[in-house]
């Protein structure tokens, strides 16, 4: 199951610290919903291991996260790939984009993640709305990570 | 006819269990020490297995074993095989493919298991699953099988995918006659893909007593020996003696448990190596991701006709999807079990089929109600209704212009049709369906903003599945006899032992009525034996409508032997020679006297040998048939569905709905109505509402009962059901069968009649609210709606 | 593992489970009451019917812990032990409204809700939305409606209450 999705979030911050807090694994951490752990393991790669629920099936996911594609201060994409054992797998990536926008910044983020095994055969019509939740759920967050400083 | 014999509507023997809750099915059975197998299985469409990590799994509580493909492969246990050969066009043989029971090497369908866990609790089982870690390397998979030739390899035995490219009929005849023809029809169509869903999950229970070295198998199957047969000869398991199979209450089958598994291969295994029982029970979701679905064909078929509506010739070519592997039949269904039925009704001077079959990463596809026939009767009479719309003609005046009228007819597929009346059932159901009355039925539904639709369906099936040698030649790996063995107790009560099985047909009382009637005693003192490969002869079990038809007539032959026999023991008794002894209605008699002994004293003298010594004749009344029929039954009939629309929506209702089947004898209508009350669910079922769908990637999109659309109540009328009869000459009650005719027929008459009414062919099944919304506002509309 | 106590079949019953512990486990596992059957994962099926405090539940989506002090009838408490089969019973058998008898149980103690909520006069209309819950697979439902519509007035008839006397 493929799924994609877009949006954009208005920061008050300058592109400068968005893009630091955006390289923060401390930050990315606590933004992620579900995130249990998520350590450095190479150069712009992590570990991490995640809780999720789509729809009845929760899953906890172990798996590497990547960026790549770095242009600071300007974007880069994370993608990333998660084994939830017998509910099965998700992965995905998004490429963000960070733009100067009303003494702010403007981050607008492109979604594309695929779902399979028993994720895909009992989540999948459940799926565009979780992936949503979580999205919205790490950019509050985020939002809120940037205006602490 | 007495209350209890042939023909008599007699109340279930077997239902009491059920209603009280004291069925015994195989999660129900509880052996001691019986541990759980939960399987880990692939989340990918297809993939390489790099590696298995198992120890975390291991130190789970309650854990006992966990075991991998490589285990299986270690211990030379062999792979799920294919029963039946199938040579392509140039005479090479079906490329069968490797289907080890866990995966070791790559994983080729979402569900493919590749790792077992053996614990105490199901629940501990699926704790441990979790901590089992797979490194696959995921390769594209190929998922639609008209594009199944371009894609990746996926067995490197069948190169462009491609299992066998088959062909059936004379080729240049038929394109000879479709040059010559006034009228061609043409469609394209999509046999969607089903999951069978039989309501009680698969289940396998397997016991290993080191005492004896035995192995037992309480499995959810429509063929114990059939099952025994391939774990001893092809698995190879256990030796055929030393592994017992036993089917007890199964909760439906429509084909599906017809197959060998990996879960019953992986549980036998297991418990011999844990020594402790091991119990699997699939879940809902499991069984989509692992139980056969059914059907799936791509089809494209052509009609031709002179201009007096005659048919000359008809020509198809068919893509059918395998899956990922060859499960235990699923060569012969797109075959012989389809190209073989394509003269429908008709009297067709040419047919030419070409079927290429294919593997898909996806379920592997094999029988499933109807099983080749459903694909056929919906070509062919998708096609007669079309051409008679294109025609201009009346679609039943078609149909009797083209029928077969005379007994018996070669079709040039094969089959050697062999009693039938078609016009006089299709008038029948004309009649009660009154199809007079229709057009006035359409004018007042108009005036409600619905649009109404008549669709016929007159299918063929070939039934009484079936003749060993001409199955033989056909490429059968077994023959298709069946084996009966009446056992008369001393008290005269009697235990008929039958190869074949029940999972909801009521063998237990149709078989009772036919000993009860046969020999004068009563129905309660009768009882049907089944399920258990350490009671019953060696048989077949029952898929394709044979029970009744090759089931029953083992049982015919057995107590014709009883009879003989028994006749001797009463000419002792009564010292009349055994020529002069007539059997009637349970009372031995001597021809021209009053001299008479009953059937219970007779049972008894049998065993006591107090009249005769052992020289003259042997103690003990107890015989066994094995009957091989000598031709396939073609049961037949008329369905007549009649549907409204709502056009706003799309929304499809089954307003009226006729089935007029000839069966040939009927020995209990109750459950022949039922059985086809039930079949015309499933085909309607998926006229209207189900569809297996895999997305690109070879996800299971439909894989729960929430997004699979099952029939429910709603969502069907109650059915006018009737019979005609032409008895079956090839057996010795005239049986044809009876359990796959509604899903046969069905399908085609839905669809007949939803275009019927909106004016377009262009539908595809399941033609859901949506669908039909779409196709109306695609569609225009007919200068005569 | 916590302790749960209820009342089944006429019977108070204790037993120790997991907190995950379904009622139809604590019903087939503990209890060995298998009449009482798993047709699905989703809730969609109804093959697990039982009544809870008389009413219909689906014994599949229930934990056992939620039935601390309820009273539980399953298929094997519709009828006395060696009594007469309940009139719903009865009018299954005699309309054949089972083939292989998975679902059985379940349409059973469904079709007794109907009742209780839609009295004992009950159209065909009626009784096809009303079974919206529960799935068979064999007889294509023509005659369980008519089973149900039977068992419905022979209740009424004989007295029988749609909730099985606790």
């Amino acid at each position: 199951m493929a799924m994609t999705m877009t949006g954009e979030v208005q920061l008050a911050a300058s592109r400068e610290t968005v893009w630091a807090k955006l390289n923060d694994v401390e930050v990315l951490k606590a933004c992620i919903p579900g995130c249990e752990e998520l350590n450095m393991t190479g150069e712009n790669e992590m570990q991490a291991v995640a809780t999720q629920k789509i729809g009845p099936v929760k899953a906890r996911f172990k798996g590497k996260v990547q960026l790549t594609d770095l242009d600071p201060p300007n974007g880069y994409k994370i993608s990333g790939e998660g084994d939830g054992g017998i509910a099965g797998f998700a992965k995905g990536g998004a490429t963000v984009a960070l733009t100067d926008k009303d003494g702010g910044t403007l981050l607008t983020y492109n979604v594309e993640a695929q779902i399979g095994g028993k994720l895909a055969q009992l989540g999948q019509r459940l799926i565009n709305g979780a992936a949503k939740k979580v999205a919205d759920d790490f950019f509050q967050r985020f939002a809120a990570a940037v205006a602490a400083g | 006819m007495s209350a209890t014999g042939i023909g008599a509507a007699v109340r279930r023997k077997e239902d009491f269990r059920f209603i009280t809750g004291k069925g015994q099915y195989v999660d129900d059975v509880v052996r001691p020490g019986e541990t759980r197998a939960v399987f880990v299985r692939s989340p990918h469409a297809r993939a390489k297995i790099k590696s298995i990590d198992v120890s975390a799994a291991r130190k789970m509580p309650g854990v006992i074993d966990v075991l991998t493909g490589a285990d299986l492969a270690n211990d030379k246990i062999g792979g799920l095989i294919c029963g039946w050969m199938i040579h392509s066009k140039d005479g090479t043989p079906m490329k069968m493919a490797p289907h080890p029971a866990l995966a070791a090497t790559t994983v080729n369908h979402v569900g493919d298991a590749v790792a077992v866990v053996i614990a105490a609790t199901v629940a501990q089982g699926k704790d441990a699953a979790e901590k089992v870690k797979v490194d696959y390397e995921v390769l594209a998979a190929v998922v639609d099988p008209a594009k199944a030739k371009s894609g990746p390899q996926i067995h490197e035995i069948a190169a462009k995918n491609t299992i066998y490219e088959w062909s059936l009929g004379d080729s240049k005849a038929t394109d000879t006659a479709f040059a010559n023809a006034k009228h061609v029809t043409k469609l394209d169509i999509v046999n969607n893909r089903l999951a069978p869903n039989a309501m009680e999950p698969r289940a396998a229970l397997a016991e290993y007593d080191s005492g004896t070295d035995q192995l037992t198998l309480w499995n959810t199957t429509q063929n114990p020996h059939v099952a025994r047969l391939v774990i001893s000869a092809f698995v190879g398991i256990a030796p055929e003696h030393k592994l017992r199979v036993i089917a007890p209450d199964v909760g439906g089958g429509f084909g599906s448990k017809i197959f060998i598994y990996p879960e019953e291969v992986v549980c036998l295994w297991a418990s011999r190596k844990v020594r402790r029982p091991v119990k699997w029970t699939s879940d809902r979701s499991e069984a989509f991701v692992t139980d056969a679905h059914g059907r799936d064909h791509v089809t494209h078929a052509e009609l031709a006709l002179d201009a007096n509506g005659k048919i000359l010739a008809l020509r198809a070519h068919t893509i059918a999807n395998l899956g990922a592997y060859m499960s235990t039949f699923s060569s012969s269904v797109p075959t012989y079990l389809y190209a073989t039925l394509l003269s429908g009704q008709y009297d067709i001077p040419q047919i030419y089929c070409e079927v290429d079959a294919v593997y898909t990463n996806t379920v592997p596809v094999d029988a499933y109600r109807g099983a080749g026939r459903p694909e056929a009767t919906f070509v062919v009479e998708r096609l007669v209704e079309v051409a008679a719309r294109e025609l201009g003609l009346d679609p039943a005046e078609l149909r009797k212009r083209n029928f077969v009228k005379s007994f018996p007819h070669q079709t040039p597929v094969i089959m050697a049709y062999d009693a039938g009346d078609y016009g006089a059932s299709l008038k029948k159901a004309m009649e009660l369906a009154d199809v007079k009355g229709f057009s006035k039925r359409k004018r007042e539904a108009a005036r409600h903003g619905k649009l109404r639709g008549l669709g016929y369906s007159t299918y063929i099936e070939a039934c009484g599945i079936a003749p060993s040698q001409a199955v033989g030649s056909l490429g059968a790996g077994v023959g298709l006899w069946e084996s009966a063995e009446v056992r008369v107790n001393p008290t005269g009560s009697v235990e008929v032992l039958t190869g074949t099985h029940a999972h909801g047909q009521g063998h237990e009382t149709t078989f009772a009525q036919l000993v009860s009637e046969r020999l004068g005693i009563p129905f309660d003192s009768v009882s049907i034996v089944h399920g258990d490969t350490d009671k019953v002869q060696f048989g077949m079990g029952t898929y394709g409508s044979r029970s009744g038809a090759v089931g029953m007539s083992a049982i015919v032959k057995a107590l014709d032997k009883v009879e003989a026999k028994a006749k001797k023991v009463a000419g002792f008794m009564m010292e009349a020679a055994e020529g002069d002894i007539e059997f009637k209605d349970g009372k031995f008699t001597v021809k021209g006297t009053d001299k008479s002994v009953g059937w219970g004293d007779v049972a008894l003298n049998a065993y006591i040998a107090h009249k005769f010594t052992g020289a003259e004749l042997e103690p003990g009344l107890k015989e066994t048939s094995f009957y091989d029929p000598t031709n396939f039954t073609f049961p037949a009939g008329c369905h007549i569905a009649e549907v409204e629309i709502d056009i706003e929506t799309g929304k499809t209702e089954i307003v009226n709905w006729t089935a007029v089947d000839d069966f040939g004898t009927v020995i209990n209508p109750m459950i022949v109505e039922g059985q086809v009350h039930g079949g015309i669910a499933q085909g309607v079922g998926q006229a209207m509402l189900e569809g297996v769908v895999y997305d690109k990637e070879g996800q299971l999109v439909t894989g729960s009962m929430m997004d699979y659309t099952m029939p429910r109540a709603h969502d069907l009328p109650s059915f006018k059901v009737e019979t005609t009869e032409t008895r079956a000459p090839s057996n010795p009650l005239g049986i044809k069968g009876c359990g796959e005719a509604g899903a046969i027929a069905a399908p085609a008459a839905v669809i007949n009649a939803i275009t019927d009414a909106i004016g377009t062919e262009q539908i595809a099944m399941p033609a859901t609210a949506n669908a039909v919304w779409a196709a109306l506002s695609r569609a225009t509309p007919r200068a005569a709606a | 593992m916590p302790s749960v106590s209820m009342t089944v079949n006429g019977k108070p019953v204790t037993g120790d489970v997991e907190a995950r512990t379904l009622l139809v486990q604590f019903l087939r596992e503990n209890l060995r009451l298998t009449g009482t059957h798993v047709g699905c994962d989703t809730s969609q099926c109804g093959a697990c019917v039982v009544h809870i405090d008389g009413i219909a539940a689906k014994s599949c989506t229930t934990l056992a812990l939620q039935c601390e002090g309820a009273k539980i009838t399953t298929i094997e408490g519709l009828a006395e032990p060696n009594g007469p089969l309940h009139p719903m019973q009865e009018a299954f058998r005699e309309h054949h409204g089972l083939q292989c008898g998975y679902c059985t149980p379940g349409m059973i103690m469904a079709a007794l809700d109907i009742v209780r909520r839609k009295g004992n006069d009950l159209d065909e209309h009626t009784i096809r939305e009303q079974l919206d819950g529960n799935l068979c697979r064999c007889t294509g439902y023509h005659n369980i409606v008519k089973a149900i519509a039977a068992g419905a007035k022979a209740m009424a008839k004989g007295g029988a209450p749609a909730q099985a006397a606790e």
